[in-house]
């Protein structure tokens, strides 16, 4: 109990800050309205299913985008590290491509796949694909030669080598290429969800409202968000390292 | 070096093949030799610099804001545990919500331009400076504010001389983490919140023309100034200071 008092405190004191600023700042209340009013609102728009609804679009998209730029990137990413040839080929490609920021590509997406949801999908894939295949790459050279010649030395095929020692030795590498990627499909997939409009998703109501001047339904969109963002970290991540990193002892706990 | 060249050649052959395909119209994918052209033009007539100058203005100013305010609260965190007990559970529930959703309030409440992306760079460049400040205060060695303190050195010196180097390859390594989110930020937030300069506008601009040429050869400059960045500007501001104080090793010094 105490330590949940101690725990609120902050989010208290902040709302008080935002309802004083709201009260006697130089806003209009449209512009900034106050806590009460952006909570009456979350509880409104949560109860008629919008909040719900626009969040399942949200999160149906990330899934969709996130899988593909995640076999993408495993998949160059352990091309690059197993095949010399692969790796001089594509590597100074991927990291040049790698810092540019994903939604720059999102006009040139929206003039070739057209509005709604598959720019959207494929661009929140293109650049989760990134971060995936560079630390996979990462992951495949740090596998110790030694283990991989004490594998072939006991008899094992090039399949068993890859399952048993290349694989789990690359894993912990994978898992946060796998992490920072889904951190960033998250976060350009708030922004392209703006640009190329999508009928149901976070980014489109917030920026929806904007018509409306309706500042408190993009608050209470925000604080949604919010919420979505820190359970991917908190349920998906933290549970998938858990499960197989440690479990496996390649990450000492 | 070489490989480097073969690998941006085979990336070359392979948009060429892509453009020449007819997957998409000739005007959706412009030759290297439009895109080289349409460069060209640009710099010939100076108002890429205008736009590098903008977005770049832009960066600095909210990067600068984010730094001032950002270290001093990660260091005050890292020294007093109420303020960490107060700021901590503010910054980890902000944090997962992507700069860009900010982007419609920050329109509201700041109008299009200039004071809008600048938000959004600060917004997107504080949370790693805050956390990184505050790793770094705790990382600093024990044994080194002892030997210090009883060589009787007092607070201001033994946060000069001790405290402030040891932070300081977190500090940095946070201010390059902050920039990468504001470059994203910036471009993100120059195209949704339309200015008249900036290269995230350019691009966002370009698609009303169909002017794909111009978006990819903006794409291409985007790319080249984050790679500067990266590569030139951060790793000699980290050669000038913690590498030549000798607090990590400079690969290759």
């Amino acid at each position: 109990m105490a330590s949940a008092l101690r725990l609120a405190f902050p989010f208290v004191v902040t709302a008080l800050v935002w309802q004083a600023f709201a009260l006697w700042g130089p806003f209009p209340p449209k512009l900034f309205p106050g806590v009460d009013k952006i909570a009456a609102t979350f509880v409104r728009l949560l109860l008629n299913g919008v909040l719900v609804i626009h969040a399942l679009g949200t999160i149906a998209r990330l899934v969709a985008g996130f899988a593909i730029g995640g076999v993408l990137g495993v998949a160059l990413g352990l091309a690059m590290g197993r095949s010399r040839r692969a790796e001089e080929l594509l590597l100074p490609i991927v990291s040049v491509g790698n810092p540019v920021p994903g939604l720059a590509y999102a006009p040139l997406f929206v003039i070739w796949f057209g509005l709604g949801n598959l720019p959207a999908v494929l661009l929140v894939g293109f650049a989760a694909a990134f971060p995936v295949a560079v630390n996979t790459w990462t992951g495949v050279k740090t596998v110790k030669e030694i283990w991989i010649r004490a594998a072939r030395s006991l008899g094992a095929g090039e399949r068993q080598l890859f399952r048993a020692v290349v694989l789990p030795g690359a894993l912990p590498y994978v898992l946060t290429g796998l992490r920072l990627g889904l951190a960033r499909a998250w976060r350009v997939l708030i922004a392209v969800e703006m640009l190329t409009s999508v009928s149901l998703g976070l980014g489109w109501l917030i920026f929806g409202a904007r018509e409306f001047l309706a500042t408190d339904v993009m608050l209470a969109g925000i604080a949604v968000i919010g919420i979505v963002g820190l359970a991917l970290e908190k349920l998906v991540f933290e549970r998938l390292e858990h499960y197989t990193v440690v479990r496996w002892g390649m990450l000492a706990r | 070096m070489k490989g480097t060249l073969v690998s941006f050649g085979f990336a070359a052959l392979v948009w060429e093949a892509f453009a020449r395909s007819g997957i998409f119209p000739a005007v959706a994918t412009p030759s290297l030799l439009a895109i080289g052209a349409a460069l060209v033009a640009m710099i010939a007539d100076g108002t890429l610099f205008v736009h590098v100058l903008y977005t770049l203005y832009r960066i600095v100013v909210g990067l600068a804001l984010a730094a001032i305010v950002g270290v001093p609260l990660g260091m005050l965190m890292g020294r007093f545990g109420s303020v960490e007990r107060f700021v901590l559970p503010l910054v980890s529930v902000l944090n997962p919500i992507p700069s860009l959703a900010w982007v419609p309030v920050f329109i509201m409440w700041f109008g299009l331009g200039n004071t809008a992306a600048m938000a959004l760079v600060f917004y997107a460049a504080a949370f790693p400076l805050i956390l990184n400040a505050w790793t770094g205060m705790r990382s600093v060695n024990r044994i080194w504010l002892r030997a210090a303190s009883s060589m009787g050195a007092d607070d201001r010196t033994l946060f000069l001389k001790v405290v402030l180097p040891g932070a300081l390859p977190f500090v940095i390594a946070g201010l390059r983490q902050a920039f990468a989110r504001a470059w994203i930020a910036v471009v993100g937030g120059e195209m949704i919140a339309a200015t008249s300069w900036g290269l995230g506008w350019l691009i966002f601009d370009s698609k009303e023309f169909l002017n794909t040429d111009v978006m990819i050869a903006t794409l291409v400059a985007i790319g080249v100034l984050g790679l500067v960045f990266e590569r030139v500007v951060f790793q000699l501001l980290e050669r000038r200071t913690v590498g030549r104080w000798g607090m990590v090793r400079m690969a290759g010094a």
